[in-house]
């Protein structure tokens, strides 16, 4: 359906976007994450045509437009959701959500699916921020995109509605069968809400993947921080097989020499040493289900564990740490 | 309230010389009504149709040079109408200066579609900088919302950004009736008998009581006017990133010829057929001290009027009666020039150690100008989220600190408007200056005027450049101010 | 533009009762002049050279438009302050008003015998001249199917431009009343106005003429001259009537407001040869002198026969108005 290819954008003399390509297929739900400033509302923007592109091509159904032919807004069938909702203060809910329908069929549709019957002549200014998010949602579904944008759409909600709401909307766009392209700073949101997930960085695309694949097997250190605590433990490679200092583990990949090892804090266990040990725990935080520790290890650097709650330990205790993974872990070469 | 009254003054003064005047009221002034009202209506139809398109091109269009075309297609406020007036006159038409130098023939500019037009090109500024910054407060997002709907872009603009721009325009549309309501130099020049004509008529034949009852009937329609335009109002918003639009190639050169051309009548023309008759006739001597002596009156004057205008703004904003009170500073701004400054002589008389002084000048511009300023910061106040106050008292900032750290800082859009608007039109202010100024200080406006009565029309090439240049020169200076309160506004343009 | 001889020891020979400014006492001291309306500096120059040859004299000038500053002058009257020193107008109807209200000093007698009979007045002294003309166009007119009589122009067939609403076009309006009463020239504006194309200003009027938009007009003959100057090919010409309103001399005026003879010494300097023949040549204004010439271009005023009659009766615009709006001109 979507195909970017090669896209650049440019503020000024400054590249905002560089050289990003990807494919999206029917029905597919593609996120986008990156830290703030990272070219990922500039992409959105690119693809509805609200800004112009330097080089590279977007191309959409029947449509495809490049740095000199570009294709305005209107003709493009994108349907685009906003983070301040950008609903028509001087419309109602029905009115904004039938914005440029003839008839009202696909707008009763959404509203019902979205459970805004009651709401249909408020005006927008009555609305929380939950329902004008589903107002916005039932506008854009209404005019049946092919494809539709999600520019952080939950950022202005608060957290016990982000979760509902965010199963709702991919909920609504798999029912709609539209592809789309979600952009979140959320790594939570990220991880959960597509079926792919690209990471921007400095306005070029990091890793594209499932979100599994970026998780456990991230492609750069950048990645795996992003998504999630990261620990890093040197080691020595030889194949598959890495020594460091908490034990033998597995690489994913075969490499030789130096590497860093990518642990993630539920990759480690936590057990109570007499005098022995390897480590002494520098601070606890509570986070309800789990513990999470910060562990100086003896050999002089400092990890996270994370720990089921049922394991409480003091800080200042000796432990012992180790790798409880089973699955093969992601490297990274030293100094790279 | 204090200053309302203030401003309400010089109207008073002329209810005081209305004296014994025996015809109240003449069947044959209903003509003159149908032709100010016909002029006036054409004039803000022309300044609209004019100033909105180069509102959204200032406002949302990415062009090279912005600043300086906004510079110049402002610069025309400064112009004092007659001189364009005059020189679309002798420039078009049956042996006008453009058919003796290309041998072309144009229709002739007289009459009242001459007068609306010229008086268009002398107003659509007003037009253009209320709506652009009315257009620079509004969100992105809605615009963005409406294309990626499927609305083309300007089809977007007309549905979506202008209505909400609503306030600006009638603001702009106000201050452009106002001035053709009290004009005399242009429809006098292109032929067209209005209410200021027979108002002039009757002063210069020192017929003042007249002068001032025809004044006076002339306030009731301005009256009129006043209240329409109080009717039009927008619901608040959160203001935020304004809409970029980066045009192509081809489409940035026809917005900049279409800027060229507004700049190109209003300024280069009236410049260009003085040039003509400069080489024609010779050159006489200039000061340039008169440049300076314009600037500092005009600059005072801005400064001040923003500092009386910001109580009158925010009173207006909080209830029925400050609104009165704004809406009654605007009527002195619709009295034609002659009369206001006869009224401020008496005003001014009242204290003879500072009758015609510096000081005085300046107070005269504030009394006839302020409704420029306030308007301007009325608007940038009604945009106010008051959420932002309510923070800072949370704070504990007193009402006092709020004022200076929150509400001023978020109104300098505003602020800098207001005395853009009021420098420029103090700079062309003609009769209070020559009235009222001490003795001797002679600015552009009156240069311009002296060489203009006299007909010796190649001498106010130098002037005229002048009265741009300098006008430009406290533009951009004015600009530059908002700039800055701009970007603070802006943290994450990159994103 | 001429420089003004106003130096010590150039002078002219001489043969005419004009003063030469040699002969004039120094000026000394402080001088306010409202000056109304300016002459592009014309007037500025006879100023600044006043104020060249008397270093101990200081001249403060406010310019303005005729009746504001009249206005003005009478309004700071009544708030008992007192601005100007001197009013020098460009007509007598601003001159008339400050007489009437009481406040211009009475002039010596030999200053007001300096100027030709029928320009003497007690309390102010005309500077200068001004003459009615009818400018035509001398590619669509020639000057003998120009009526001799101002009031037979009504029905002459002749397509005619004017300009109602200005201040020199009133006056002469006054004149006509003088001279043939208001029936007359009720019936005589009403002629006019059933074929005459109006325009904001008597040099509108004259340009007109000059682009054929009409045969004939009327206008002060200064506006001819000056375009004629910048424009010697113009297709304009003068022709004057015969002792009517037609060809009525106006003039502007000086007055005193203030006490001594500063200001009364002032006015004489106005007067002189000098400052009389660079008027005439340079402001193509009619001298009011005896023995300075008229301006080139312009016949000598004993061949054209103007009306006599008093310039401050004509200060009495609002008969003339009344009267002109009743016919519906205005």
């Amino acid at each position: 359906m979507l195909e970017v290819s090669k896209l650049c954008v440019d503020y000024g003399t400054t590249r905002v976007i560089d050289d990003v390509s990807f494919e999206l297929a029917r029905d597919e739900i593609l996120t986008l994450v990156g830290p703030t400033a990272c070219g990922k509302t500039t992409i959105l923007h690119a693809i509805a045509g609200l800004v112009p592109i330097a080089a590279g091509e977007i191309r959409l159904g029947r449509w495809q437009a490049s740095a000199s032919a570009a294709i305005p807004p209107e003709q493009r069938n994108t349907g685009m959701v906003f983070q301040d909702f950008a609903l028509f203060p001087h419309l109602t809910v029905l009115e904004n959500v039938g914005f440029r329908l003839k008839n009202n069929a696909q707008a009763d549709r959404w509203l019902q699916l979205l459970g805004l019957d009651d709401l249909r002549h408020a005006r927008p200014a009555t609305l929380s921020g939950g329902q004008k998010q589903r107002v916005a949602l039932a506008r854009t579904l209404a005019h049946e995109p092919a494809l539709v944008l999600l520019d952080e759409p939950l950022s202005n909600l608060d957290a016990a509605l982000k979760d509902s709401l965010r199963r709702e909307i991919r909920e609504a766009l798999k029912a709609a069968g539209t592809p789309a392209v979600w952009v979140t700073h959320d790594q939570e949101e990220a991880l959960s809400v597509g079926d792919r997930l690209g990471v921007l960085h400095q306005g070029r695309l990091e890793q594209l993947a499932d979100p599994e694949s970026c998780f456990s097997r991230p492609a750069s250190r950048f990645v795996a921080s992003f998504l999630g605590e990261a620990n890093f433990i040197p080691g020595r490679a030889d194949g598959a097989a890495v020594a460091t200092d908490l034990g033998a583990v597995t690489a994913a990949a075969a490499v030789n020499g130096e590497v860093d090892v990518l642990l993630r804090p539920g990759d480690l266990s936590l057990t109570l040493a007499a005098d022995a040990g390897n480590g002494v725990i520098e601070s606890a935080q509570y986070e309800g289900e789990t513990w999470l520790y910060r562990v100086g290890l003896d050999a002089g650097i400092a990890v996270q564990v994370r720990t089921s709650h049922e394991n409480r330990l003091e800080a200042g205790s000796r432990v012992i740490v180790e790798v409880n993974s089973g699955q093969p872990l992601a490297t990274f070469e030293r100094g790279r | 309230m204090v200053i309302s009254l203030l401003a309400m003054l010089p109207v008073l003064v002329l209810f005081g010389l209305l004296g014994d005047s025996p015809e109240f009221f003449a069947a044959r002034n209903l003509g003159l009504l149908a032709n100010t009202l016909s002029l006036v209506f054409l004039t803000v139809s022309g300044s609209l149709l004019l100033g909105v398109p180069l509102a959204l091109l200032t406002a949302y269009v990415r062009l090279p040079w912005s600043r300086l075309w906004l510079v110049l297609l402002a610069a025309p406020l400064a112009m004092p109408s007659y001189i364009g007036a005059f020189t679309f006159y002798a420039a078009f038409g049956p042996g006008g200066e453009i058919e003796n130098l290309f041998g072309l023939t144009t229709p002739s500019a007289r009459g009242l579609p001459g007068a609306a037009l010229v008086m268009t090109l002398y107003t659509y500024p007003f037009v253009l900088l209320t709506t652009r910054a009315a257009l620079l407060s509004q969100d992105a997002s809605l615009i963005n919302a409406a294309r990626t709907l499927g609305l083309s872009l300007p089809l977007s603009l007309w549905r979506v950004a202008l209505p909400r721009a609503a306030t600006g325009m009638a603001a702009g549309s106000l201050l452009a009736a106002l001035y053709a309501f009290s004009d005399f130099g242009t429809p006098a020049i292109m032929g067209l008998d209005t209410f200021t004509r027979a108002i002039y008529v009757e002063y210069n034949a020192f017929g003042l009581e007249q002068a001032a009852m025809l004044s006076l009937q002339l306030l009731v329609i301005v009256g009129l006017v006043l209240y329409l335009e109080s009717r039009i109002s927008a619901t608040p918003e959160r203001p935020g990133r304004a809409l970029a639009i980066w045009p192509d190639t081809w489409q940035k050169a026809l917005c900049l010829a279409a800027m060229a051309l507004a700049v190109l009548l209003a300024t280069v023309l009236p410049l260009a057929i003085f040039s003509i008759w400069l080489l024609r006739d010779g050159s006489g001597g200039f000061e340039f001290s008169l440049a300076w002596n314009s600037t500092l009156a005009s600059l005072l004057a801005a400064c001040v009027a923003v500092a009386l205008a910001l109580p009158v703004a925010f009173a207006a904003v909080g209830g029925r009666l400050g609104r009165l009170l704004e809406r009654v500073t605007y009527l002195g701004f619709g009295v034609p020039g002659i009369v206001m400054g006869t009224a401020l002589v008496y005003i001014g008389l009242q204290a003879p150690f500072l009758y015609q002084t510096l000081g005085l000048l300046v107070f005269a511009y504030v009394l006839r100008f302020l409704p420029l300023a306030v308007g301007s910061i009325r608007s940038a106040v009604e945009r106010l989220d008051t959420s932002l106050i309510n923070a800072a008292r949370v704070l504990g900032a007193g009402p006092g600190e709020v004022l200076r750290r929150v509400s001023l800082p978020l109104t300098l859009r505003g602020m800098v408007a207001g005395a853009a608007l009021v420098f420029l039109e103090a700079m062309r202010e003609l009769p209070a200056t020559l009235l009222l100024a001490p003795t001797g200080f002679e600015t552009l406006a009156t240069y311009l005027w002296r060489v203009y009565e006299a007909g010796y029309f190649g001498r106010a090439a130098v002037p005229g450049l002048m009265l741009i240049l300098m006008s430009g020169l406290g533009l951009a200076l004015m600009l530059s101010g908002e700039r800055r309160s701009a970007l603070a506004l802006i943290e994450d343009r990159r994103e | 533009m001429g420089s003004l001889p106003l130096a010590p020891g150039i002078g002219f020979a001489q043969s005419s009762k004009a003063v030469p400014v040699d002969e004039l006492p120094p000026l000394e001291g402080e001088l306010t002049l409202y000056l109304g309306r300016g002459e592009g500096g014309l007037y500025e120059n006879v100023l600044a050279a006043v104020e060249e040859r008397n270093p101990d004299f200081t001249l403060n000038i406010r310019r303005g438009p005729t009746a504001a500053l009249a206005n003005a002058i009478v309004a700071e009257a009544e708030a008992g302050v007192r601005r100007a020193d001197v009013f020098w107008a460009v007509d007598s109807g601003a001159i008339g008003m400050i007489n009437a209200a009481g406040l211009a000093r009475d002039l010596p007698d030999d200053l007001t015998h300096q100027l030709q009979p029928g320009f003497r007045y007690p309390q102010w002294a005309p500077v200068t001249g001004r003459i009615r003309t009818l400018p035509f166009n001398t590619e669509r007119l020639s000057a003998d199917s120009i009526p001799a009589a101002v009031m037979s122009l009504p029905g002459s067939g002749l397509e005619i431009g004017w300009a109602p609403a200005y201040a020199s076009f009133q006056s002469f309006v006054t004149a006509m009343r003088l001279l043939e009463g208001d029936r007359a020239t009720a019936d005589w504006l009403r002629g006019i106005n059933e074929t005459a194309t109006s325009y904001a200003g008597e040099l509108g009027v004259v340009m007109g003429v000059e682009r054929g938009e009409v045969q004939l007009g009327f206008a002060n003959h200064y506006y001819t001259l000056r375009l004629k100057s910048g424009m010697p090919d113009a297709r304009v010409a003068m022709a004057f009537t015969n002792n009517d309103a037609g060809c009525l001399v106006n003039a502007s005026g000086v007055l005193a407001l203030a006490g001594g003879d500063l200001p009364i010494d002032f006015i004489r300097y106005l007067l002189t040869r000098e400052v009389q023949t660079y008027l005439a040549n340079e402001a193509f204004e009619i001298p009011l002198v005896a023995g300075v010439s008229t301006p080139q271009g312009l016949p000598d005023l004993d061949r054209i026969a103007p009306p006599e009659i008093d310039l401050t009766l004509l200060a009495d615009l609002r008969p003339t108005l009344d009267l002109m709006r009743e016919v519906g001109v205005l």
